[in-house]
């Protein structure tokens, strides 16, 4: 098996996506385009063993998404088991069906933070991206957040329909009492690589984007802390894998599959293996899905005798995957590829798309269509 | 923010300091987030109790670690602190 023959590291994220259900749509949604073929959840019985031996391994940081963690109606009862175990809590929600009587029961089931979602800063665009009329809600929701005594997430992902409202997000933010603001610029993974041409910023409303953001870091210092995400299409170098494939992050799908990242399911011949046959040791430690891109073994060029391997590992192999065929490929989005060309080419295609044509939604009826 | 002397300090809330067996370390975890500590940082995040000042949080390690000068150190960590609000000080 490639890698290196010491032990790896332990995992110290555990990613608990609870369900693919999910009330919103947002068509940049990072769940596998087929999702409505796995709706087979782990019950609440083999989530308990998932967290256990997860923790037992040293898994410290959790989060619960999905989908939308809150369909789940043995949250109450993850949370509170999760923080008998000793894990920090976050809660990875979209807000749409929380109540301030759930807001309470999580905290005292020991629920340690929330982030909430929202996808604009108007309520047009916010229930159109979402799908659903919830912006209002959001908004109530948010503010019983912090009316709780919880640390506040708020986390917006941009793209080309909401990116010129940056400073209206960040106002909103400021407004609602968020501790910290997630501006990520979407990833094209699942829904959002397919609806990519309509999603696309083009360069010049990145660069306003990120003279915002940087205006407010400066502003808020010390009162609310800001992370923009940089859009790695942009950026020439690509982002760094994870930590490591295999060396931190643990994700969990709702059925039970094991996955270094939350997109590996899509990679072909990876075997990644189920929790409902074997034990997270046995998966971290042994499964040939999290000893794959372990070490550089794997590496091809350019990426094997480029300086730069220990910093970014080659990029994303998911990416890589997607737009190349093959995971093992540097990173297109990587300057120094042979197929960096995609990359651009995509940006280019984006940039001649009509903001006529539709975007695909992410719901069950479309999903069966994949 | 930079360090006040006569102001007791603490951990902002939504912070939380926490022992790991299994990588036999002090962490500081918060939202989405997880820093592995050093076992003197660990020690003086242990003492911003809410109660104790600089002066007292420079006496009770030098006490507890037998030893004198430490306090240029625990400033500038808790300078540090101050920045990433790590913590926070209150009256
Ligand atoms: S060549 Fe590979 S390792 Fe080097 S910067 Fe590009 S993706 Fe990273
Ligand atoms: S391969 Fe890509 S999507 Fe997967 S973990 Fe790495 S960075 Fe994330």
């Amino acid at each position: 098996m490639a890698g290196s023959l010491k032990a790896p590291s332990p995992p110290r994220w555990l990613l608990a996506e609870l369900t693919y259900a999910c009330p919103l749509q947002c068509p940049y949604c990072s769940n596998p385009l087929d999702y409505a073929n796995f709706s087979d959840e782990l019950n609440t019985e083999e989530w308990k063993r998932v967290l256990k031996q997860s923790r037992d391994m040293g898994a410290v940081q959790l989060g619960f998404s999905g989908g939308e963690p809150l369909v789940r109606k043995d949250l109450v009862e993850l949370v509170d088991y999760s923080h008998e175990l000793g894990y920090y809590t976050n809660l990875i929600t979209s807000g749409y069906n929380m109540d301030e009587a759930k807001i309470i029961e999580l905290k005292e089931a020991g629920l340690d933070h929330i982030q909430i979602s929202l996808q604009a800063s108007s309520q047009e665009l916010n229930d159109f991206i979402a799908g659903a009329e919830s912006f209002e809600h959001k908004k109530v929701v948010a503010k019983l957040i912090k009316k709780h005594g919880y640390p506040m997430v708020l986390c917006v992902v941009l793209h080309r329909q909401n990116i010129h409202q940056m400073k209206d997000i960040l106002e909103m933010a400021i407004e609602l009492g968020a501790d910290f603001v997630e501006l990520a610029n979407t990833q094209y993974y699942g829904w959002a690589h397919h609806n990519r041409d309509q999603l696309m910023p083009t360069q010049e409303q990145l660069n306003t984007a990120e003279a915002i953001a940087n205006e407010y870091q400066e502003s808020q210092k010390g009162k609310m802390k800001i992370y923009y995400v940089v859009p790695d299409f942009f950026e020439g170098r690509p982002k760094a894998c994870m930590n490591g494939w295999g060396t931190t992050f643990l994700t969990i799908a709702p059925d039970g599959l094991a996955l270094p990242c939350h997109s590996a399911r899509q990679l072909p011949n990876f075997d990644c293996p189920s929790v409902r046959d074997h034990s997270i040791s046995e998966i971290w430690n042994e499964s040939k899905a999290f000893n794959y891109f372990r070490g550089d073994d794997w590496m091809k060029e350019p990426c094997r005798s480029c300086p730069d391997k220990d910093k970014d590992f080659g990029g994303c192999h998911c990416q890589a995957f997607l737009l190349t065929g093959d995971a093992a490929n540097a990173d297109p989005v990587c300057n120094l590829s042979p197929q960096h060309h995609l990359v651009t080419d995509a940006i280019d295609q984006a940039a001649a798309t009509s903001s006529e044509k539709p975007l695909v939604f992410r719901n069950s009826k479309n999903s069966k269509t994949f | 923010m930079s360090l006040v002397t006569d102001q007791a300090l603490h951990l902002v809330p939504g912070y939380r300091l926490q022992w790991e067996k299994a990588q036999d370390m002090f962490v500081l975890l918060y939202p989405e987030g997880l820093i592995e500590l050093n076992q003197s940082s660990a020690e003086i995040l242990q003492v911003c109790d809410g109660a104790n000042k600089l002066a007292d949080i420079v006496q009770t390690l030098e006490t507890k670690f037998e030893t004198t000068g430490l306090e240029n150190d625990i400033i500038n960590f808790l300078n540090i602190a101050l920045e990433n609000g790590w913590i926070t000080q209150s009256a």
